[in-house]
């Protein structure tokens, strides 16, 4: 769950840092990457617990496709963070249920 | 919106050719994409693509995404919005949320293509949606797309070329990939993928399934069962794999929603990977102005994704202006139906059927067909594609004209060594990595090139591991030569014994480990050992007068056996031809004053 800094095939293009919020603790992604992805840059996999059993869920397709990755975002939920770019001050937090309105 | 010609929804493979054909032609188009960023799944594919160099085979699959986009982009009469979805067909319109500014915009185009891709399939088993177990495409999102380690030991489900490229991906990324488990009696994919896979040590485990994932918050191991005939678990079998992360890459279903909900037939077809629009042979769904291509019209690859959304783009032109290039459609048409006739396209060709499509196989070749050893002592390759699959990048990259895969694309290379130079450019260039280079010389050793995409990359003079085919090492091999290609699939040529040419498919490079110590006594480590062994020194004795090994307090207890173990490996001599070395005394370490205070037992003196 670490970035890849060298690579045999591919070279990545880490332009400018945002600082977002997890939880309320500070996080560090690069611009461009996803919410899903800047999280587990961070060692952040469980993204959600769900509404019956509160189980927790993460990343299951990371193309917008299985919405397994809804999180709350600056009050926002259902978020599919897997196709959703990180932004600088952003507020991220896992889901818990169906979300509300107005969080 | 009123004036759009074509509306194309999703901006992969299939719905960029789509959008590229039309807006050739003038049409107004539109590209809807879900993404960050368009080019669907082709932005995460390192690999080199297969196929013909027509359709852009050889080339990896994220470089084909921007040629495709900067093709399309110098069209001023076509656009593409990310971040947007299509929310649903209605007859008034078709409404598009922008996601960034969370509007809608309803739009009315003259056609719609449909090329909205696929779904990741689902396995069950217990636990199944614990954090850190993904499916195989998001792995490739996260790894390819945005350098991030999906997690460090993987366990694959699936052998499909899914499963298998995703885990070759894995290795090359630095994670250990610990079993890749099928839970058929047969490998799915291609036999090269799966070559590049066994040689780099993974285990491929046939009519095995996983049964449970372990952890509470996050996958800490998974627990696989071997299956019996009638694919239920063996009780008894079932063993604990440790890992943090579970792959599974067990196919992918068609994206059909939206085609179903604006009117489109929609039919079960288990082999295009579950619900399909029924479609003509020119794409059109079984709604008039409504096209489907690529995954979305049945699970293929991205090959036969792009030509049939060219062949779709083709035949909304000449509904909408009445005419098209009648030639470049026939063109593609045999293109595709060539690539799809081949013996890995059974199975695409028995579901198209079931929607109305007839497909022949046409005779093909396979197996050994070339004879290398005729050609001793010659630079040549070794071709290692004995199955039929579509595929020519070696034909077509072959400078002097010596290979030749023929009229029909699924057969295997035929090489005439007479003509062959040696230069190894079909090395480089074949997306399965199965071509070698080999050069015996008259000293009982041969150069071996082996195809190399991993890193750290070995330099001239490096000692490297020698692997076998199934990841095993063989022996250490010196780096004679290394051409490093701009399509990053180096050809490292290593000398090693000619007995073993046949073995040897792939290297590893030694991690030089400066705290490995052979000699505990003396603290002298394996590299130490192995650079005095480079230097000249190959007999036990030179290197315990040179190194000190052996002659510490343990008196080579410890140490001797390592030495002439590595000693074995690097000048390929077995241990028992070796000479130990002489064995000195004191055997253990004594004090002066005990030899001062000796006597003998049986002594005449005192």
């Amino acid at each position: 769950m670490e970035r890849i800094l060298d690579h045999p095939v591919l070279t990545f293009e880490r332009d400018k840092k945002v600082v977002f919020f997890f939880e309320d603790l500070e996080m560090e992604a690069y611009e461009g990457e996803t919410i899903a992805a800047a999280l587990h840059a961070n060692g952040i996999r469980d993204l959600r617990r769900t509404p019956r059993e509160e189980r927790p869920q993460g990343l299951f397709c990371a193309i917008g496709k299985c919405s397994s990755c809804l999180m709350e975002v600056d009050g926002k939920p259902n978020v599919r963070t897997c196709i959703t770019p990180v932004r600088s001050g952003m507020r991220v937090r896992r889901q818990k249920g169906r979300g509300e309105i107005g969080g | 919106m009123d004036n759009l010609d074509l509306l194309v929804v999703g901006g992969g493979p299939a719905g960029l050719c789509g959008a590229i054909e039309a807006a050739r032609s003038g049409l107004n188009v539109l590209v809807v994409d879900e993404g960050v960023v368009p080019g669907g799944q082709l932005v995460k594919q390192t690999h080199k693509f297969f196929g013909s160099e027509e359709f852009y085979a050889s080339v990896r699959g994220m470089k084909i995404a921007t040629k495709l986009l900067d093709d399309l982009g110098s069209y001023e009469n076509a656009r593409i919005v990310t971040e947007s979805s299509v929310l649903a067909i209605y007859e008034e319109g078709i409404p598009v949320l922008d996601r960034r500014s969370d509007s809608v915009t309803l739009y009315r185009p003259s056609s719609i293509l449909f090329a909205t891709g696929a779904s990741e399939k689902f396995l069950q088993f217990d636990n199944n949606d614990l954090p850190g177990v993904y499916g195989a495409g998001a792995v490739q999102t996260l790894m390819n797309q945005y350098g991030i380690l999906p997690g460090n030991t993987v366990l694959m489900i699936g052998s499909g070329n899914i499963g298998l490229i995703v885990s070759y991906q894995l290795l090359q990324a630095g994670v250990e990939v610990k079993a890749i488990i099928e839970a058929s009696g047969r490998i799915g994919g291609y036999e090269v993928h799966a070559e590049k896979v066994k040689r780099s040590g993974v285990p491929i485990l046939l009519k095995h399934t996983i049964t449970k994932a372990l952890g509470r918050d996050s996958v800490i191991g998974a627990v696989i069962s071997a299956l019996d005939e009638k694919w239920k678990p063996v009780p008894g079998t079932e063993r604990e794999i440790v890992v943090d992360t579970i792959c599974i890459a067990v196919g992918l279903s068609p994206s059909v929603e939206l085609i179903a909900q604006a009117g489109g037939e929609i039919k079960y077809v288990a082999e295009l990977g579950g619900y399909v629009p029924v479609r003509d042979y020119n794409q059109k769904s079984t709604v008039g102005n409504i096209y489907v291509a690529g995954d979305a019209s049945g699970i293929e690859e991205a090959t036969t994704a792009m030509i049939e959304g060219r062949i779709a783009g083709l035949n909304i032109v000449k509904d909408i202006t009445g005419s098209c290039d009648i030639d470049r459609l026939n063109s593609l048409h045999q293109n595709l139906d060539k690539f799809r006739s081949g013996p890995t396209s059974s199975k695409t060709r028995t579901g198209l059927k079931k929607i109305g499509s007839t497909i022949t196989e046409i005779e093909y070749t396979e197996g050994e067909v070339n004879r290398p050893e005729s050609f001793r002592g010659k630079l040549r390759p070794l071709i290692e594609c004995y199955e039929a699959i579509p595929c020519n990048p070696c034909e077509t990259s072959c400078p002097t004209g010596a290979i030749k895969v023929g009229k029909n694309i699924n057969n295997v290379p035929v090489i005439d060594y007479s003509l062959c130079t040696g230069c190894g450019i079909c090395a480089t260039k074949c997306p399965g990595l199965a071509i070698f280079m080999c050069q015996e010389r008259d000293d009982g050793t041969a150069l071996l090139g082996i195809p190399y995409e991993f890193l750290p990359l070995p330099s001239r003079g490096d000692s490297v591991f020698a692997f076998g085919r199934n990841g095993e090492v063989v022996c250490s091999a010196d780096v004679e030569r290394v051409v490093k290609s701009p399509n990053k699939t180096n050809l490292i040529y290593i000398r090693v014994p000619e007995e073993l040419v046949g073995r040897i498919r792939h290297l590893g490079t030694v991690v030089s480990r400066s705290r490995d110590l052979v000699c505990r006594c003396e603290e002298v480590t394996v590299e130490q050992v192995r650079k005095a062994i480079r230097d000249g020194y190959k007999d036990f004795e030179e290197l315990r007068r040179y190194l000190r090994i052996s002659m510490g307090p343990c008196g080579g207890r410890t140490c001797r056996l390592n030495t002439l173990m590595i000693l074995s490996r690097e000048i390929g001599i077995p241990v028992e031809e070796l000479s130990p070395g002489m064995m000195r005394p004191p055997a253990i370490p004594v004090t002066f004053g005990s030899i001062e205070r000796s006597g003998a037992e049986n002594s005449d003196e005192e």
